[in-house]
């Protein structure tokens, strides 16, 4: 998706897990996918570097669809949609 | 239904370096799904003592041991969690057993499943290990 097309995206739910270090946001958007259902959209705020190639790789590999991420000053939203 | 993927650690250290490290290496795989059985052994049988665990001023680093309070420090700022805390979260958020080599418990004068942390699973012995590990899709010596 493209960047404007992110920014203008529904979102189901957003966690926001910038107060954590790796694995924290990983383990936030674990638990924010139990909570909503197949083909909603989860937007996950990370301040932390290695989240931006970690949730991607989990989303593939978990069979749900890696959106893309949006860079914003000091963190990035990275979205993904369930499965 | 798949079965989830099996990870298999022999944690003997009792470091709070290493503790963390292997709190953060869990984390990824609880976010994977896969189950993990923590085999706690020598150092570490220390460190899982109830009156221990959470005492930093009774553990040490692994490495660059005179950087301790500084480390400590660091970790506070970035809002990482004890080694106790993390394994405690992720064993409530997904499929961890911790168990104690018995001998290993002997040795710091520990010999009852409440002379442990709550986290604590069981106190057994090393064969179980041996086919734990034999089982595992990855299996980690910390």
């Amino acid at each position: 998706m493209t960047q404007e097309e992110l920014t203008t995206l529904e979102v189901t739910k957003s966690v926001d897990a910038r107060g954590t270090s790796c694995p924290g946001p990983l383990l936030a958007a674990k638990k924010a996918m139990g909570e909503i259902n197949s083909g909603d959209v989860l937007e996950v705020l990370s301040a932390d570097e290695g989240t931006k190639k970690d949730i991607p790789k989990w989303a593939t590999k978990k069979k749900h669809e890696y959106l893309g991420t949006v860079e914003e000053s000091g963190f990035f939203k990275i979205f993904v949609k369930k499965g | 239904m798949e079965e989830n993927q099996k990870m298999c650690i022999g944690l003997f250290s009792g470091s709070i370096d290493k503790l963390t490290a292997a709190g953060i290496v869990m984390g990824g795989a609880v976010a994977d799904d896969m189950d993990i059985d923590v085999y706690v052994l020598l150092q570490a049988a220390r460190a899982f003592r109830k009156d221990v665990a959470d005492d930093y001023s009774k553990l040490e680093l692994a490495e660059n041991p005179t950087y301790k309070d500084q480390f400590v420090k660091s970790m506070e700022g970035l809002n990482i969690k004890t080694w106790l805390q993390v394994f405690r979260e992720l064993k409530a958020a997904g499929n961890i057993k911790f168990h104690i080599c018995g001998t290993a418990g002997k040795v710091w004068d520990a010999h009852k499943m409440e002379d442990f942390v709550d986290i604590a699973d069981d106190i057994c012995g090393i064969g179980a290990y041996i086919t734990d590990s034999q089982n595992a899709d990855v299996h980690l010596f910390i």
